[in-house]
């Protein structure tokens, strides 16, 4: 990890609430899918954690939604040509086991942008089954990016693109066909507690990206903690953000 | 090149830069990003006894020039500190053990198991986060002065420095009152009791409701009381509260702190300690300082001897 004084190249809107922030390094970094950066913001004392959504070389892509006043200002603020603080990659990211041939994917929300780091990095090696939940059809995007898998299933909630309901709905009415040998998954923590429960007693483990308030982002300050299922506290930022879905009290 | 070492309680330091306590772990995670060498001293995570898991999340929160936190002394206990990361650290640059008690005696054995193994004890009287111990000692001088006086009876070798709670009626009163106990110096400000409201909820951020605010908000308070408390008594001060560059690092030690210490800071910028290190080295040097120390208490107020607080 690293902090570094970024080229903002791109910032715009890419949904409805949603930025594709695209900004440059001096040099190259090693990014590993579901990694995120600590995004510094101009008057806030917090910095932003986003999930790494693409990186190309010295070219970083990180997807937000604009939620407060700190992501509204990182949507005015930084426009291309700007300098921007990120500290990255953070986390220790999904990894899939060599023996893990087919893997879905279930994502919701913002929680499709590092799932979408996942695809760049696996598609080609592994059978990818993904199941991405939207609000509605105007709130899809990124499906050039998301039909890199074997199959794409989107699902809204208002049925009006796709399969009617959510990602984990979709993904339970095709599990015994795909049978996965593992499933990768981000997105709110409601998704995340259907998934648990509806993957519970299956034969296959569950990795889900959590999401938390951070202070430092880098394991040092103990803001960021989930509680295990072994009674212990982990760090979001440091341990996580990926964790077995069944070891994490959700 | 410009001398910036400053001796705090007979001890040396390179330099007055020192991470506060809780924003920085034991050092290992920023030590991935610079090497902490560079550093005065690292002031510890608060430390108990026992480990202790803290409390529910959320625990920070942001509002403007501040944010709140509850963290609630989570810590894996003293022991796992000195079997895992003492000697790590010790041999990066000098070691503050932040320590905090349930109760009154725990001040005392845990003062007792780090005497000699470490460079200072910061004595933790002013969490705002957590139910006992705490600030709870830290408000009423009389109680500031009896946990001093015990943490120092459990001591023979290590400096103690007692950090004070702005949320007080009189700063420099408590300061007094540590100094009656045998402190050997001072450290202030800890954070000050806040609370933020989710407007679209109707709640407060953080699950614990209330909350420790600290950042560059809270400056001007932090390098007031500062100054009254470091004119009050005669032991050296260690100075903090909303740092984040050379600048405000050096209206501290105007304003009579032998050191600083840089929290939040650290979470805006990663590498906000060595950037301070070097702003005061250039400043002494565009300044013709040769010795940091000599602009320690050098502010002088205007027209009148003493501050009217």
């Amino acid at each position: 990890m690293r902090e570094i004084n970024a080229t903002v190249l791109e910032n715009c809107a890419i949904a409805p609430e949603i930025y594709s922030l695209t900004f440059a390094l001096e040099q190259p970094v090693r990014v590993r899918p579901g990694q995120f950066a600590m995004v510094g913001v101009d008057g806030f004392p917090l910095r932003r954690p986003i999930a790494i959504c693409k990186a190309e070389g010295e070219r970083v892509t990180l997807c937000y939604r604009l939620r407060g006043e700190g992501t509204r200002r990182l949507a005015s603020r930084y426009s291309r040509g700007e300098k921007i603080s990120v500290l990255l990659p953070l986390g220790n990211g999904f990894s899939v086991a060599e023996k893990e041939k087919r893997v879905a994917l279930v994502g919701g929300g913002v929680g499709i942008f590092p799932l979408i780091s996942v695809l760049r990095e696996y598609a080609e090696q592994k059978e990818i089954y993904a199941y991405m939940g939207f609000r509605s059809r105007g709130d899809v995007c990124l499906q050039y990016e998301l039909q890199r898998a074997k199959e794409l299933t989107v699902a809204t909630d208002d049925g009006s693109s796709g399969f009617c309901g959510t990602a984990v709905q979709a993904f339970m009415e095709n599990v015994e066909r795909v049978r996965p040998d593992v499933v990768l998954a981000c997105g709110p923590t409601p998704m995340l507690r259907a998934l648990k429960s509806a993957a519970a007693g299956r034969d296959f483990p569950v990795y889900a990206s959590l999401e938390e308030r951070m202070g430092c982002g880098v394991g040092a300050c103990l803001v960021c903690v989930c509680a295990l299922s072994d009674g212990s506290r982990a760090r979001v930022c440091k341990d996580g953000p990926v964790f077995d879905l069944g070891e994490v009290i959700l | 090149m410009s001398d910036l070492g400053v001796t705090l309680c007979g001890v040396a330091l390179k330099n007055p830069v020192i991470p506060a306590s809780g924003t920085f772990g034991f050092g290992r995670e920023f030590d991935e990003l610079y090497d902490i060498s560079v550093l005065g001293a690292v002031c510890t995570k608060g430390l108990t006894l026992e480990p202790r898991a803290g409390n529910p999340t959320p625990r920070i929160a942001e509002s403007r020039g501040v944010i709140l936190n509850a963290v609630g002394l989570q810590n894996p206990g003293v022991e796992h500190f000195i079997a895992h990361d003492l000697n790590w650290l010790k041999n990066k640059t000098r070691v503050i053990a932040n320590v905090a008690g349930r109760e009154i005696g725990d001040y005392a054995k845990m003062c007792a198991r780090l005497d000699g193994l470490v460079d200072f004890i910061e004595l933790n009287i002013s969490c705002p986060n957590v139910k006992c111990g705490g600030m709870s000692l830290g408000v009423r001088p009389e109680d500031v002065e009896n946990v001093t006086r015990v943490a120092k009876n459990a001591l023979k070798r290590t400096p103690l420095l007692v950090k004070l709670s702005p949320n007080v009626e009189s700063i420099a009163e408590n300061a007094r009152a540590a100094e009656r106990g045998g402190a050997d110096g001072l450290s202030l400000v800890n954070t000050f009791t806040g609370m933020t409201i989710d407007i679209e909820r109707r709640r407060p951020v953080l699950a614990n409701n209330t909350g420790g605010v600290s950042g560059a908000g809270i400056k001007p308070l932090a390098v007031r009381m500062v100054y009254e408390a470091s004119h009050a008594v005669r032991i050296p001060v260690v100075g903090m509260g909303g740092i984040t560059c050379a600048e405000d690092a050096l209206e501290f030690m105007m304003a009579g702190a032998t050191a600083v210490q840089v929290g939040t800071q650290n979470f805006t910028d990663a590498l906000a300690c060595p950037k301070i290190v070097a702003g005061l080295e250039r400043w002494c040097a565009s300044h013709g300082v040769e010795k940091l120390e000599s602009v320690i208490g050098s502010a002088v107020l205007n027209g009148q001897r003493s501050l009217k607080c």
